[in-house]
């Protein structure tokens, strides 16, 4: 494994635990540092709080997937003083060459038999075997989630009957108590989307200003809760008169609130083997409604040229313990790449995957990769955003012909002549802002280069428009924000 | 196709969902736009079909209306996305180059630099700080640098200084980003941002500057001519300026004008200081000869009116007379050397000068401080010859000795100023003549506390940071370690910064500010002395150390010096002590200090059971070859 500070902030629970780590290896905490002599363990004494040092290792064993082990008592994984040694590896530190110590060997041996077990029994990186459904309690729960798309449609009628600008005060308070209840009704789609709704309402009431964007986007959600419902009705009946209580490929599954599982994903034969994926930008923003952070990364299929977006969610309220995602470069191998159904910009998971470089001719291709032209990807915009129950944007990689400024605004011309105008999107926040960095490229942007970003409708001057996110030139993908 | 009523529908019905779709039935306006659509159904189905939508949601029962109202909304929407334009009309200006690079820096190295510098809270310097050492090129990325160059105008000033010191050192290439978005007349942040620009161009940023000082306001005014004001070139620019310019900007030209040299400044300023004498503030940095010559003239009337009146002076005119002394620092043409002469030949008379309400004012002392000043601001020159004069035209009175000796060691051997004057420190008691001779000791003190060791030069510097003549010879760390007296001019105390509740002796302060404390020579003498007098006056931790600088252990006078003390630490000033310690000695001496500290029980009472924990782990762990622990490892082992 090649050691980078990438690398290391990859492995880190968070930037602040990798830092505590360098500081470790910085201040000269670690001693007796050794490694076997096949390279593929490193191990070393971390001087800690306690009387002892700490005994930490990592393994390397398993390529791709350091295994970090520490006798600390540390609830993170890994622990800092495992992120430490790294750190003490990337200094290219000297190892002495040493034996296994015995505990780390019985800890191998052990774990190498579950894994030939685990081999044994499903083969190496599948995912279990999808669960034979309980037909009772799958009955049980789409009757509720029936009572509860019921519920939401009185909700939304009452909500347009009395209007929304009467959703303050104690109506507000009354309304989220009731799309608390939709939870219970294992209707979480509906349910968030009613807290957004709420969301922004309040938001006017803060700032009376921002009215026309905030009730334009709480109609919209209204729009598509509507059609969610009447659609979600006609497909929980279907299944339920079906009797048919497996996972199916539809978006409603995950509208409804739904959760995926990579081997219900495999069951519904949604995935792709041998996937070659290059992320094109990564981005982290905050949703109120839900109360977590969202990491999103947007990749380019390398093989088909698709656009595919992960998505790691950190409740709030657990962000210490869930592992953070970031940005990454090079070329990303996933040996099977598993697809959410939908339309649009498709979200992806894997289980492992391998990652390097990128090779000088890789690079070359990816521009290749855009839409033949502006006209076709607006088409293509058009065409999703305009169902109700996608989002109001779409990925896009677009050929540059030219960009450049048309006033204060910023402008992309296809290699055809044809522009689009290039914004931030309103509602995304100071912290997504991409466009004003286009006017502070450090290089000038070659020929054959193309621009990913976000097509979206922008309603106040009734234009579809692109939120950059990166240039991809034949040399490099130059991101606009992480 | 003229969509213009398909979007007012859409208003109206947008409207009646935040106004309550109960009062649909009363809403005209939508009625009306419902009517103006009706001609562009036959253009398209879809038009048609939102149009049959709409006469249904009029017409419906109030309870059907929510329903049918998001689904009229659901098709106008379909429509306003299909038919939704895209361009922009007009010429296309290729983008500019900014001046940054681009380095593939993922989101957990790139964001907590920039929250650090976008948002506000505590901690920000420092993790600042922290990224620039590790990892100073990420400073110059272009997603970073704007951040960076806005942070110049960060409400907490010490990050905004950070910035743009960090600018600075990123060099030119900073430069364009510091110019785009600049506003001439923009706040503190465009202040900074014209200050760094001219420290990193120099010269070069003259045509910029010049460019905006037309447009520029208020802060940036100020320092577009701060910026202008250190060149030669810009002298006519200045005395232009200085016709106009009033409060601030005024001041930035005339402290420009006084770095000017030429005649039209040297009348500039005459004029200007029979106008307002209190400019003469401005000349104290001027070294021409013709701002000396004005200054001296300036100050030869002002003095001569004071002798041939009263002789007692109001505070005013005592602050006036110290402005122009101030002025006269550093200044060294014939003229001022002759002004000292004179006041040295009515020294007496100028000492009995008194204040308003009758009392002594000490102006001869203060006058005779004033010319070390000078002296030391002016470095090796005619001052020092002056110096040298008066002191040998006064060699029974100490009163020119400081001036000799800094001006010796500014200009003679090293040798020949120990040979002059050491004798005047004794080292064995004088039997007769003690005051006088005590005085010659302070005198010599004095002229000594002019000089010390710049270690990141590597060098020894006399006042003003002036090279000194020659390395200050070693031997005058034995005479001063065995002086007689341990006495100065002063003779002060000030609190330690480093030892809580210790004060600062001195004589001490100078004999560990005037030597290279790595010297063997020096350390040789300087070590036991400081740690005899560690033990005498109890002050471990100042003591400590000096000690510590020098490379030498406070092992053997530690405990007692802890026993002295009588004063109880934290135990965190204890482990910042010991910390020090591991930096500077082996673990080993490191191990033995922690057992003295534990054996003298120097611990204030709450942290003794601490103490008494942590303190033979730490000599454990140093003696097993591990590094001293951070303080969060002794706090984490307080239960």
């Amino acid at each position: 494994m090649e050691w980078t500070e990438q690398a290391i902030l990859l492995q880190a629970p968070n930037p602040a635990a990798a830092e505590n780590g360098r500081k470790l290896s910085r201040k000269g905490s670690f001693s007796a540092r050794c490694k076997t002599a096949d390279g593929a363990l490193y191990w070393a004494q971390c001087a800690g709080s306690g009387k002892d040092p700490y005994r930490v290792s990592i393994d390397l064993a398993k390529d791709g997937r350091p295994v970090c082990r520490c006798s600390c008592p540390s609830r993170q994984f890994p622990c800092k003083h495992a992120l430490g040694l790294m750190f003490e590896l990337l200094e290219a530190k000297p190892f002495q060459v040493a034996e296994i110590p015995g505990d780390i060997a019985d800890k191998r041996a052990k774990q190498a038999a579950r894994a030939a077990k685990k081999e044994g029994a499903e083969g190496e990186d599948k995912p279990a075997k999808p669960k034979k459904p309980n037909a009772a309690a799958r009955k049980k729960k789409l009757t509720k989630q029936l009572e509860g798309l019921d519920m939401a449609q009185r909700m939304v009628d009452e909500l347009l009957r009395s209007g929304l600008g009467t959703l303050a005060g104690s109506s507000a308070q009354t309304f989220e108590k009731l799309a608390k209840d939709l939870g219970s009704c294992y209707l979480t789609g509906p349910q968030t989307a009613f807290a957004r709704i709420a969301l922004a309402v309040r938001a006017v009431q803060r700032d009376p200003a921002q009215a026309e964007a905030a009730y334009a986007e709480a109609l919209r959600l209204l729009v598509a809760l509507r059609s969610t419902i009447r659609k979600g009705r006609a497909f929980l009946e279907g299944k339920l008169e079906a009797g048919d209580f497996s996972a199916e490929d539809s978006a409603l599954f995950e509208a409804l609130g739904g959760v995926w599982k990579l081997e219900d994903l495999r069951a519904i034969g949604s995935f792709k083997e041998n996937a070659r994926l290059v992320q094109l930008s990564f981005d982290v923003s905050y949703d109120g409604a839900k109360r977590e952070q969202v990491e999103r990364g947007w990749w380019l299929d390398v093989d088909g040229g698709g656009l595919y977006q992960t998505l790691n969610l950190r409740p709030l309220k657990a962000l210490k313990y869930v592992k953070g995602d970031d940005s990454r470069f090079g070329l990303l191998e996933v040996p099977a790449l598993y697809v959410y159904p939908g339309e649009g910009d498709r979200r992806v998971r894997w289980e492992s995957a391998a990652s390097r470089p990128l090779t000088a001719a890789e690079r070359e291709e990816l521009p290749k990769l855009a839409q033949p032209g502006l006209a076709q990807a607006v088409k293509l915009v058009k065409g999703k955003i305009k169902n109700t129950l996608a989002p109001k944007f779409l990925a896009v990689l677009l050929p540059i012909g030219r960009l450049g400024k048309v006033g204060a605004d910023f402008v992309l011309e296809d290699p055809a002549g044809e522009r689009i105008c290039l914004r931030d999107r309103p509602g995304d926040g100071a912290d997504h802002a991409c466009v004003d960095r286009l006017g502070t490229l450090p290089r000038k942007i070659p020929a054959g280069s193309a621009l990913f970003g976000l097509m979206f409708y922008d309603g106040r001057d009734r234009t579809l428009c692109v939120h950059p996110c990166s240039v991809v030139t034949p040399d490099d993908v130059i991101r606009l924000q992480y | 196709m003229e969509l213009k009523p398909l979007f007012d529908v859409k208003e109206r019905l947008e409207y009646a969902a935040v106004a309550g779709a109960a009062l649909l039935g009363e809403d005209f306006r939508l009625q009306r736009a419902a009517e103006e659509l009706k001609p562009l159904a036959g253009a398209s189905p879809v038009l048609a079909k939102i149009g049959a939508g709409l006469a249904k949601l009029l017409s419906a029962p109030p309870e059907e209306r929510p329903g049918l109202l998001l689904d009229v909304l659901a098709l106008v929407d379909a429509v306003a996305y299909t038919q939704a334009g895209t361009g922009a009309e007009g010429e296309l200006e290729p983008l500019p180059l900014g001046g940054g690079v681009y380095h593939q820096i993922s989101y957990g190295q790139i964001q907590p630099l920039l929250t650090a510098l976008t948002t506000t809270g505590g901690g920000r310097v420092e993790a600042v700080k922290s990224a620039w050492d590790s990892h100073p090129e990420f400073f110059e990325d272009y997603r970073v640098l704007p951040a960076v160059v806005a942070a110049l105008g960060d409400g907490y000033g010490e990050m905004a200084d950070l910035c743009a010191a960090l600018l600075k050192k990123l060099g030119p290439r900073v430069v364009p980003a510091l110019k785009q978005g600049f506003d001439p007349g923009g706040k503190k942040e465009m202040a900074r941002r014209v200050e760094t620009i001219a420290a990193i161009q120099g010269k070069d940023a003259f045509p910029w500057l010049r460019e905006i000082l037309g447009h520029t306001k208020k802060e940036v005014r100020v320092a577009a001519i701060t910026a202008l004001g250190g060149d030669s070139g810009n002298t006519a620019l200045l005395l232009g300026l200085a016709k106009y310019e009033r409060g601030k900007n005024l001041e930035a030209v005339m402290a420009g004008l006084a770095l000017q040299d030429g005649e039209e400044v040297a009348s500039f300023w005459e004029q200007r200081l029979q106008k307002d004498h209190l400019s003469v503030k401005f000349l104290g940095v001027a070294r021409t000869d013709w701002a000396s010559d004005l200054v001296a003239k300036g100050l030869w009337g002002l003095m001569e009116r004071l002798l041939a009146g009263e002789r007692e002076i109001s505070k005013e005119i005592h602050a006036l007379l110290r402005l122009w002394w101030s002025a006269a620092q550093g200044k060294s043409s014939p003229s001022m050397l002759d002004l000292w002469r004179w006041t040295d030949a009515k020294w007496a008379d100028l000492d009995q000068v008194r204040g308003e309400k009758g009392q002594r004012l000490g102006f001869g002392a203060e006058l005779t401080a004033l010319l070390l000043d000078s002296l030391c601001a002016a470095g090796p020159g005619p001052l020092c010859s002056l110096c040298l004069e008066l002191w040998e035209k006064h060699p029974k009175e100490a009163r020119y000795l400081p001036h000799a000796v800094a001006a010796s060691l500014l200009i003679r051997p090293a040798a020949e100023v120990y040979d002059t004057f050491s004798p005047y420190v004794p080292t064995v008691k004088p039997l007769l003549g003690g005051e006088q001779k005590r005085a010659f000791h302070n005198g010599v003190l004095a002229g000594l506390a002019q000089t010390r060791w710049n270690a990141a030069g590597g060098r020894y510097e006399v006042g003003a940071g002036w090279s000194a003549a020659q390395p200050l010879d070693p031997r005058w760390a034995k005479r001063l370690t065995h002086a007689v007296w341990r006495t100065t001019m002063h003779d002060f105390k000030m609190p330690s910064p480093v030892g809580r509740g210790e004060h600062l002796d001195e004589y001490d302060l100078i004999l560990t500010r005037i030597f290279d404390l790595t010297s063997p020579e020096v350390r040789q003498e300087l070590a036991p002395y400081l740690r005899q007098r560690m033990k005498l006056l109890g002050n471990y931790q100042t003591y400590s150390r000096w000690l510590f600088a020098m490379g030498s252990s406070p092992q053997g006078a530690l405990k007692d010096s802890i026993l002295k003390s009588g004063r109880p630490a934290y135990l965190y000033y204890i482990w910042g002590l010991l910390n020090d310690a591991a930096k500077a000695l082996t673990l080993d001496e490191t191990a033995q200090l922690c057992q003295q500290v534990l054996d003298a029980g120097g611990v204030r009472k709450e942290d003794a059971a601490m103490a008494q924990k942590v303190l033979p782990w730490t000599v454990e762990q140093l003696r097993a070859g591990r590094p001293f622990p951070e303080w969060d490892d002794w706090w984490n082992m307080r239960q």
